[in-house]
Protein backbone atom coordinates (compact mmCIF):
# COMPACT_ATOMS: atom_id res chain seq x y z
CA UNK A 1 0.00 0.00 0.00
CA UNK A 2 1.15 3.18 -0.88
CA UNK A 3 2.24 6.36 1.64
CA UNK A 4 -0.48 9.05 2.43
CA UNK A 5 0.84 11.58 0.34
CA UNK A 6 0.00 14.76 2.96
CA UNK A 7 3.57 12.19 4.63
CA UNK A 8 5.78 13.85 1.64
CA UNK A 9 4.83 17.29 1.92
CA UNK A 10 8.08 19.48 2.62
CA UNK A 11 8.94 22.02 5.06
CA UNK A 12 8.84 25.17 3.17
CA UNK A 13 10.87 27.18 5.99
CA UNK A 14 13.67 24.26 5.59
CA UNK A 15 13.59 23.51 1.98
CA UNK A 16 14.92 26.93 0.84
CA UNK A 17 18.25 26.08 -0.25
CA UNK A 18 20.24 28.56 2.01
CA UNK A 19 18.48 27.40 5.07
CA UNK A 20 19.10 23.77 4.07
CA UNK A 21 22.56 24.47 4.22
CA UNK A 22 23.03 26.03 7.22
CA UNK A 23 20.96 23.20 9.19
CA UNK A 24 22.87 20.45 7.47
CA UNK A 25 25.91 21.77 8.31
CA UNK A 26 25.28 22.73 11.77
CA UNK A 27 23.65 19.50 12.16
CA UNK A 28 26.97 17.38 11.81
CA UNK A 29 28.86 20.01 14.44
CA UNK A 30 27.84 20.43 18.46
CA UNK A 31 28.29 24.27 17.33
CA UNK A 32 29.54 26.99 14.65
CA UNK A 33 30.14 30.68 14.54
CA UNK A 34 29.17 32.78 11.50
CA UNK A 35 32.45 33.03 10.06
CA UNK A 36 32.53 29.17 9.62
CA UNK A 37 29.19 28.92 8.59
CA UNK A 38 29.25 31.62 6.07
CA UNK A 39 32.62 29.50 4.61
CA UNK A 40 30.59 26.20 4.31
CA UNK A 41 27.40 27.77 2.52
CA UNK A 42 29.18 30.53 0.60
CA UNK A 43 26.36 32.69 1.38
CA UNK A 44 27.17 36.55 1.94
CA UNK A 45 26.62 38.08 5.02
CA UNK A 46 23.32 39.75 4.70
CA UNK A 47 21.62 36.13 3.63
CA UNK A 48 23.04 34.71 6.07
CA UNK A 49 22.14 37.08 8.66
CA UNK A 50 18.32 37.27 7.33
CA UNK A 51 18.48 33.14 7.19
CA UNK A 52 19.66 33.16 10.66
CA UNK A 53 17.00 35.17 11.97
CA UNK A 54 14.01 33.11 10.25
CA UNK A 55 15.65 30.07 12.09
CA UNK A 56 15.71 31.60 15.27
CA UNK A 57 12.10 32.69 15.64
CA UNK A 58 10.97 29.42 14.19
CA UNK A 59 12.98 28.05 17.37
CA UNK A 60 15.53 26.07 15.33
CA UNK A 61 18.89 27.46 15.71
CA UNK A 62 19.94 29.51 19.04
CA UNK A 63 22.11 32.34 18.54
CA UNK A 64 24.31 33.65 21.38
CA UNK A 65 26.16 36.78 20.94
CA UNK A 66 29.20 37.07 22.67
CA UNK A 67 33.47 38.42 22.68
CA UNK A 68 36.22 36.22 21.81
CA UNK A 69 39.42 38.22 22.33
CA UNK A 70 37.17 42.17 22.80
CA UNK A 71 36.17 40.51 18.89
CA UNK A 72 32.41 40.41 18.76
CA UNK A 73 31.44 36.80 17.85
CA UNK A 74 28.28 35.45 16.78
CA UNK A 75 27.76 31.27 17.58
CA UNK A 76 25.03 29.16 16.62
CA UNK A 77 23.92 26.01 17.84
CA UNK A 78 20.74 23.56 16.22
CA UNK A 79 18.38 23.20 19.12
CA UNK A 80 17.05 19.59 19.30
CA UNK A 81 13.37 20.92 17.07
CA UNK A 82 16.56 22.14 14.44
CA UNK A 83 17.77 18.49 14.80
CA UNK A 84 14.50 16.46 14.06
CA UNK A 85 13.36 18.89 11.51
CA UNK A 86 16.30 18.75 9.66
CA UNK A 87 17.01 14.56 9.92
CA UNK A 88 12.92 14.63 8.75
CA UNK A 89 13.38 16.16 5.90
CA UNK A 90 16.29 14.84 4.59
CA UNK A 91 14.20 12.11 5.16
CA UNK A 92 11.65 13.28 3.72
CA UNK A 93 14.18 14.25 0.07
CA UNK A 94 15.61 10.52 0.59
CA UNK A 95 11.94 9.20 0.21
CA UNK A 96 10.97 11.28 -2.50
CA UNK A 97 14.17 10.75 -4.71
CA UNK A 98 13.06 6.92 -4.16
CA UNK A 99 9.85 7.28 -5.22
CA UNK A 100 11.24 9.08 -8.55
CA UNK A 101 13.24 6.61 -9.26
CA UNK A 102 11.28 3.59 -9.17
CA UNK A 103 8.82 2.48 -12.25
CA UNK A 104 5.64 3.77 -12.61
CA UNK A 105 3.10 1.58 -12.13
CA UNK A 106 0.81 0.40 -15.35
CA UNK B 1 23.46 20.62 -2.82
CA UNK B 2 25.49 17.90 -1.94
CA UNK B 3 24.30 16.77 1.86
CA UNK B 4 27.25 14.67 2.17
CA UNK B 5 29.63 17.19 1.16
CA UNK B 6 28.19 19.85 3.71
CA UNK B 7 28.30 17.11 6.37
CA UNK B 8 31.71 15.77 5.82
CA UNK B 9 33.36 19.79 4.79
CA UNK B 10 32.20 20.17 8.60
CA UNK B 11 33.21 16.97 10.37
CA UNK B 12 36.82 17.42 8.84
CA UNK B 13 37.26 21.08 9.51
CA UNK B 14 39.32 20.83 12.90
CA UNK B 15 41.64 18.07 11.05
CA UNK B 16 41.85 20.57 7.96
CA UNK B 17 43.73 22.87 10.09
CA UNK B 18 46.85 21.54 8.94
CA UNK B 19 49.38 24.65 9.89
CA UNK B 20 49.44 23.23 13.13
CA UNK B 21 51.73 20.50 11.63
CA UNK B 22 54.43 22.40 10.85
CA UNK B 23 55.28 23.34 14.54
CA UNK B 24 55.16 19.71 15.59
CA UNK B 25 57.28 18.53 12.92
CA UNK B 26 59.92 20.77 13.75
CA UNK B 27 59.89 19.26 17.67
CA UNK B 28 59.62 15.86 16.40
CA UNK B 29 62.99 16.42 14.62
CA UNK B 30 64.22 18.36 17.55
CA UNK B 31 63.78 15.31 19.34
CA UNK B 32 66.21 13.40 16.45
CA UNK B 33 68.63 16.35 17.13
CA UNK B 34 68.68 15.88 20.88
CA UNK B 35 69.15 12.66 20.51
CA UNK B 36 72.06 12.61 18.37
CA UNK B 37 73.28 15.25 20.55
CA UNK B 38 73.39 17.96 18.01
CA UNK B 39 70.88 19.87 20.30
CA UNK B 40 71.40 20.12 24.07
CA UNK B 41 68.70 18.77 26.16
CA UNK B 42 67.86 21.71 27.71
CA UNK B 43 66.81 23.76 24.41
CA UNK B 44 63.98 20.84 24.44
CA UNK B 45 61.68 22.49 26.85
CA UNK B 46 62.30 25.92 25.28
CA UNK B 47 61.31 24.48 21.65
CA UNK B 48 57.95 22.86 23.03
CA UNK B 49 57.13 26.57 24.47
CA UNK B 50 57.96 27.78 21.09
CA UNK B 51 56.07 25.35 19.24
CA UNK B 52 53.60 25.89 21.76
CA UNK B 53 53.57 29.94 21.16
CA UNK B 54 53.63 29.17 17.12
CA UNK B 55 50.34 27.34 17.31
CA UNK B 56 48.80 30.45 18.96
CA UNK B 57 48.95 32.97 15.54
CA UNK B 58 47.91 29.67 13.73
CA UNK B 59 44.90 29.36 15.85
CA UNK B 60 43.76 33.44 15.78
CA UNK B 61 44.34 32.81 11.67
CA UNK B 62 42.19 29.65 11.62
CA UNK B 63 39.59 31.70 13.79
CA UNK B 64 39.71 34.35 12.12
CA UNK B 65 39.39 33.46 8.00
CA UNK B 66 37.75 30.36 8.85
CA UNK B 67 35.60 30.38 11.45
CA UNK B 68 35.43 28.30 14.89
CA UNK B 69 33.39 25.03 15.44
CA UNK B 70 33.21 22.36 18.56
CA UNK B 71 33.09 18.93 16.77
CA UNK B 72 29.93 16.60 17.84
CA UNK B 73 30.01 14.63 20.14
CA UNK B 74 30.16 12.09 17.52
CA UNK B 75 33.28 13.32 16.28
CA UNK B 76 34.81 13.62 19.12
CA UNK B 77 34.44 10.33 20.06
CA UNK B 78 35.64 9.10 17.11
CA UNK B 79 38.88 11.67 18.03
CA UNK B 80 39.23 9.50 21.26
CA UNK B 81 39.07 6.48 19.78
CA UNK B 82 41.47 7.34 17.03
CA UNK B 83 44.21 8.54 19.69
CA UNK B 84 43.54 5.50 22.08
CA UNK B 85 44.11 2.86 19.26
CA UNK B 86 46.74 4.98 17.62
CA UNK B 87 49.13 5.19 20.62
CA UNK B 88 48.42 1.65 21.44
CA UNK B 89 49.66 0.74 18.02
CA UNK B 90 52.61 3.20 18.17
CA UNK B 91 54.15 1.48 21.15
CA UNK B 92 52.84 -2.04 20.67
CA UNK B 93 54.79 -1.86 16.72
CA UNK B 94 57.80 -0.23 18.27
CA UNK B 95 58.62 -2.44 20.68
CA UNK B 96 57.61 -5.63 18.63
CA UNK B 97 59.58 -4.85 15.94
CA UNK B 98 62.98 -3.15 17.50
CA UNK B 99 62.40 -3.63 21.63
CA UNK B 100 64.61 -4.57 24.44
CA UNK B 101 61.91 -7.01 25.55
CA UNK B 102 62.61 -10.99 24.90
CA UNK B 103 59.27 -11.25 22.79
CA UNK B 104 60.78 -8.56 20.31
CA UNK B 105 61.02 -9.84 16.80
CA UNK B 106 64.47 -7.35 16.47
CA UNK B 107 64.18 -6.79 12.81
CA UNK B 108 66.33 -4.81 10.90
CA UNK B 109 63.68 -2.13 10.46
CA UNK B 110 62.87 1.21 11.07
CA UNK B 111 60.32 0.83 13.94
CA UNK B 112 59.81 4.01 14.44
CA UNK B 113 59.26 5.04 10.91
CA UNK B 114 56.97 2.00 11.00
CA UNK B 115 54.90 2.51 14.16
CA UNK B 116 54.18 6.35 13.44
CA UNK B 117 53.00 5.76 9.96
CA UNK B 118 50.55 3.17 11.38
CA UNK B 119 49.30 5.25 13.92
CA UNK B 120 48.92 8.04 11.23
CA UNK B 121 46.86 5.91 8.84
CA UNK B 122 44.95 4.46 11.58
CA UNK B 123 44.27 7.99 13.00
CA UNK B 124 43.14 9.55 9.74
CA UNK B 125 40.67 6.03 8.87
CA UNK B 126 39.08 6.54 12.01
CA UNK B 127 38.51 10.30 11.95
CA UNK B 128 38.45 11.91 8.87
CA UNK B 129 39.19 9.46 6.62
CA UNK B 130 42.05 8.91 4.08
CA UNK B 131 42.63 11.32 1.53
CA UNK B 132 45.09 10.73 -1.49
CA UNK B 133 47.73 12.55 0.31
CA UNK B 134 47.48 10.92 3.70
CA UNK B 135 47.77 7.46 1.70
CA UNK B 136 51.17 9.00 -0.45
CA UNK B 137 53.16 10.10 3.00
CA UNK B 138 52.02 7.58 5.33
CA UNK B 139 51.96 5.46 3.21
CA UNK B 140 55.85 6.24 2.17
CA UNK B 141 56.90 6.30 5.53
CA UNK B 142 55.49 2.70 6.14
CA UNK B 143 58.12 1.40 3.09
CA UNK B 144 60.83 3.26 3.86
CA UNK B 145 60.69 2.30 7.42
CA UNK B 146 59.66 -1.51 6.60
CA UNK B 147 62.75 -1.74 3.65
CA UNK B 148 65.07 -4.36 5.82
CA UNK B 149 68.30 -2.05 5.39
CA UNK B 150 68.28 -0.44 8.90
CA UNK B 151 71.21 -2.53 10.22
CA UNK B 152 73.25 -1.51 12.50
CA UNK B 153 72.96 1.36 15.05
CA UNK B 154 69.73 2.07 16.07
CA UNK B 155 67.46 4.12 13.71
CA UNK B 156 65.22 5.51 15.62
CA UNK B 157 66.69 9.57 15.42
CA UNK B 158 66.49 8.72 11.41
CA UNK B 159 62.73 7.79 11.88
CA UNK B 160 61.38 10.80 13.96
CA UNK B 161 63.56 12.64 11.09
CA UNK B 162 61.54 11.14 8.45
CA UNK B 163 58.23 11.12 11.04
CA UNK B 164 58.46 14.89 11.68
CA UNK B 165 59.31 15.71 7.70
CA UNK B 166 56.11 13.42 6.77
CA UNK B 167 54.20 15.77 9.71
CA UNK B 168 54.73 18.81 8.01
CA UNK B 169 54.53 17.98 4.46
CA UNK B 170 50.83 15.82 5.44
CA UNK B 171 49.75 19.34 7.26
CA UNK B 172 50.31 21.63 4.43
CA UNK B 173 48.52 19.39 2.11
CA UNK B 174 45.68 19.22 4.80
CA UNK B 175 46.05 22.85 4.76
CA UNK B 176 45.71 23.37 1.11
CA UNK B 177 42.61 21.37 1.12
CA UNK B 178 41.21 23.60 3.52
CA UNK B 179 41.53 26.17 1.37
CA UNK B 180 39.94 24.51 -1.94
CA UNK B 181 36.95 23.41 0.34
CA UNK B 182 36.52 26.33 2.12
CA UNK B 183 38.43 29.27 -0.29
CA UNK B 184 40.91 31.04 -0.18
CA UNK B 185 41.65 32.92 2.99
CA UNK B 186 40.56 36.57 3.40
CA UNK B 187 37.21 39.27 3.21
CA UNK B 188 34.08 37.09 2.96
CA UNK B 189 32.02 40.22 1.91
CA UNK B 190 30.29 39.07 -1.36
CA UNK B 191 27.36 41.05 -1.35
CA UNK B 192 27.07 41.23 -5.30
CA UNK B 193 26.34 37.48 -4.49
CA UNK B 194 22.79 36.00 -4.93
CA UNK B 195 23.63 32.73 -3.51
CA UNK B 196 20.32 32.10 -0.90
CA UNK B 197 18.33 34.95 -2.15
Amino acid sequence: MSEPRDELILDRLIHEPGRLAILTVLSSVRDADFVFLQRATGLTKGNLSSHLTKLEEAGLVEIEKRFVRKKPNTNVTLTAAGRQRIAHHWDQLERLRNLSSMPAEQ
Amino acid sequence: MQRGNLEAAAARYTYLRGLFGIPLGVLIILVALVNWGACPLWAFPGAVAAAGAACLPIARYYNANYGRITPSAGQQARGAVAAVIGVAVLAGVWLLLRGRADWSLDLPVNAFAVAWALFMLISCAIYVGFRAHHVIIWGALLVAGALPVWHGEDPTSIGLVLAGAAVMMSGVFDHRLLVRTFGPPGPLDREDSDVGA
